[in-house]
């Protein structure tokens, strides 16, 4: 009856409705189709990217990153090489682990691909790398970076291509010993995302710094979730265990939202906060505008300014000529994916024999935009993680890269070789696993 | 000892917020009986509102700093105001009588077309303003430095949660609104609008949803779904103190706000289990909350 003596607020709060459900429709992203026709394909990669929400960013850099990766075949061939023609297709799997394997099931139903790609969450990366073992589908990750996905869930046919959180880990182990012997400092705490990206890095670094013998009290550990939007208890929780150094593996925009609300404070001058995987992604850069706030530790996947060689410089050249701006590292991350499922494809000679293209892929090297003089990438046959080197350091002034005005600078380098979890590591990871541990072991005392 | 101090200064700092946010909810169940889904959209939006207000003041270099607070209100009360007008004459007037259940749906629904909205008209990149935040210093407390935003902010929620006590115990309006709690039907045949009464109760409520949006933004970095977060702490307070009531919804912030503070300093890996279970206590002895009455329903 209500509706009936309503008719017109009814029918124009249902159009209001119907316009907004349109409008937001629309908005969605449509998925990418990049490279070789259908026909012309020598395999197809089907990339799981967000194309939407938060993570956008890093989804639409991936798809440049793939981009520039194809124009480099292409160059190939016009220069009188035969790499493979790949077709790539992305999608959105919208931070959904159900429907990233529903999207992966319809790239091998409908798209006939051969390889898998992509991923930023690794809790996605975890159901859809199961999906990769069952199909026997070759997966390539190139932006999550739970070290249990090489190690203790690692399989045949899973691989990663940018450093993971054992390897940024190792990394910031060895510029945290190295600054405790110009400091002292001793008092350490964590604060990471309540997932398993945040708990596996706090275990890799731990792990890594009773390796290398450091002295430290963990005088705090702090888990908000995932997009938390208000840090300032756990800000004043870090303050009042007056830590010397904070770690931190919160990512993006979480990790914005934390300096943003702890530069109101006075947290910056009583305490470092070391990011060791993620913290100098270049939207971090950009966002901390023109404040080089004091003892701010950074690292990530790639920088746009090191190491200063002709391939790096290149690779941010092409992606700045495409877009107009600069990457962050997920686009490293998405270029080197498709070039190693190329070279794959050449070592193996058959893009549709799995067992070959595993054994390809198993200790081959890329020579990669990130790779310091001298050194080259490789995949690590037990693991499948890459090896890669691996730069730390600190906020200085340069505008070499607008808008941003801050770039990381300062650098210590860490070889790769040392960066490589060690043998007995990862058998014992993987030992608790097999005896029925799903959680990471402990660090020994 | 200075941390204990520092649980019971994050755990008020905290339960304020939380009383700002479950204030407007409790108030438009306990007049209009809607449990309210869209209500953590009304916050978003009013975070939204007063961030870009706040960032476009400053960004330009407009005027002086105590202007921005007043931006942030003047922001609530505009958002607050039209969007619940808007929902409540356009929506929910043609649904008024039906199942308390459809009406959570239909609220809910709200809360994502609103959510979808707010990504469309904002994007979802983070959006900080902090100025107003910072403008106001840090006070010592023994040990503790606090922000005296935030300080500030514990005092505007006792005064709004004065103001609305007395709006409700001590002026005709109130007596007339308790009359349409009481009894709809015996309140329409005195000659009470309640249609007007609904109105009213229902834009206070989104006013109050923004109010907290809006006074929260400057702390916070706001990005999309903190509406639908807040939406869930939310209805854990008002369960907690009890569906409709003032009293309890400012008992049950506290509750919340100083088991989690707890939780963040003493044993943080149970920090989001210390707010449901401080819940799931309470409902187990109480499952009409602490400060809900039982009523007898009509058949």
């Amino acid at each position: 009856m209500e509706m009936l003596t309503r008719p017109v607020s009814g029918c124009i709060t249902i159009i209001i409705a119907a316009f907004t459900l349109l409008v937001a429709n629309g908005a969605q992203a449509e998925r990418f189709e990049l490279g070789a026709s259908a026909d012309e394909a020598d395999a197809v990669i089907g990339c799981l990217y967000p194309m939407t929400g938060r993570s956008a960013t890093y989804g639409r850099d991936s798809i440049v990153g793939i981009q520039i990766a194809l124009d480099d075949l292409v160059a190939e061939t016009k220069a009188g090489l035969t790499p493979p023609k790949l077709r790539v297709i992305a999608d959105d799997p919208r931070s959904k682990a159900s429907y990233a394997v529903r999207l992966a099931q319809d790239f091998v139903a409908k798209d006939n691909a051969r390889f898998f790609c992509g991923i930023v969450s690794s809790g996605v990366a975890h159901a859809v790398s199961d999906l990769a073992r069952q199909e026997k589908i070759i997966m390539v990750g190139t932006d999550h970076a739970s070290s249990r996905l090489s190690i203790e869930a690692g399989h045949d046919y899973y691989f990663r291509v940018t450093n993971d959180s054992w390897t940024s880990m190792a990394a910031g182990a060895r510029y945290l010993r190295d600054l405790q012997k110009e400091t002292g400092w001793k008092r350490l705490a964590f604060v990471g995302p309540d997932y398993d990206y945040g708990h596996v890095s706090w275990t890799d670094l731990q792990l890594a710094l009773d390796g290398l013998g450091v002295e430290y009290e963990t005088v705090s550990a702090l888990w908000p979730k995932l997009y938390e939007p208000d840090y300032s208890i756990y800000i004043n929780a870090l303050q009042s265990a007056k830590p010397d150094v904070v770690v931190t593996a919160l990512w993006g925009g979480d990790f914005i939202a934390f300096i943003k609300q702890a530069s109101t404070t006075r947290f910056f001058e009583t305490t470092r906060l070391a990011n060791f995987d993620t913290g100098a992604n270049y939207d971090v850069m950009m966002a901390l505008g023109d404040q080089p706030y004091p003892g701010l530790i950074l690292s990530a996947r790639h920088h746009n300014n090191w190491p200063e060689t002709g391939r790096n410089k290149r690779f941010v050249a092409q992606f700045h000529d495409l877009t107009g701006r600069y990457p962050t590292y997920a686009a490293e991350g998405a270029y080197t994916g498709v070039i190693a499922i190329a070279r794959a494809i050449e070592k193996a000679g058959d893009a549709d024999d799995d067992r070959a293209l595993i054994k390809a892929l198993e200790g081959l090297q890329l020579a990669l935009p990130e790779d310091p003089p001298g050194f080259a990438s490789y995949i690590d046959p037990d693991t499948h993680q890459i090896v890669q080197a691996q730069a730390v350091g600190t906020v200085v002034h340069n505008e070499d890269f607008p808008p941003s005005k801050l770039m990381v600078g300062n650098w210590a380098i860490y070889d790769a070789e040392d960066l490589k979890p060690s043998k007995e590591m990862v058998k014992r990871r993987r030992d608790a696993v097999a005896g029925g541990s799903e959680a990471v072991p402990p660090p020994t005392p | 000892m200075t941390s204990l101090l520092a649980v019971l200064i994050d755990g008020s700092i905290y339960a304020s917020w939380l009383f700002l946010v479950a204030a407007g909810l409790t108030v438009i169940y306990g007049v209009m009986r809607i449990l309210n889904m869209a209500h953590g959209s009304f916050y978003a939006i009013g975070a939204y509102s007063a961030a870009s207000l706040v960032g476009w003041y400053f960004n330009n270099g407009i005027g002086p700093a105590w202007i921005s607070y007043l931006l942030l209100v003047g922001a609530a009360l505009v958002a607050g105001l039209i969007v619940g007008v808007i929902i409540e004459r356009g929506l929910l007037r043609l649904m008024y009588g039906r199942d308390e259940i459809l009406m959570v749906i239909i609220t809910y629904a709200l809360l994502l077309i609103l959510e979808d909205t707010m990504k469309i008209v904002w994007g979802v990149n983070p959006y900080f303003a902090y100025q107003p935040y910072s403008e106001l210093g840090r006070t010592s407390l023994g040990l503790l430095k606090v922000s005296n935003y935030d300080l500030s902010l514990v005092g505007v929620s006792a005064v709004i949660g004065l103001v609305l006590w007395g709006l409700l115990e001590r002026t005709n309006t109130g007596k007339v609104l308790r009359a349409v709690i009481h009894d709809r039907e015996i309140a329409v045949a005195m000659g009470v609008n309640v249609r007007l009464m609904f109105t009213i109760t229902f834009v206070i409520g989104t006013i109050l949803g923004a109010l907290a949006g809006a006074l929260t933004a400057p702390a916070i970095s706001v990005v999309p779904g903190i509406g639908i977060e807040v939406i869930v702490l939310a209805f854990a307070v008002v369960v907690i103190g009890g569906l409709g009531s003032i009293g309890g919804a400012a008992v049950g912030a506290l509750l919340v706000g100083l088991s989690r503070a707890a939780a963040v300093h003493y044993a943080p890996e149970f920090e989001l289990f210390v707010i449901y279970g401080v819940m799931s206590l309470v409902l187990a002895f109480r499952p009409e909350g602490l400060f809900g009455r039982t009523l007898a329903r009509k058949i």
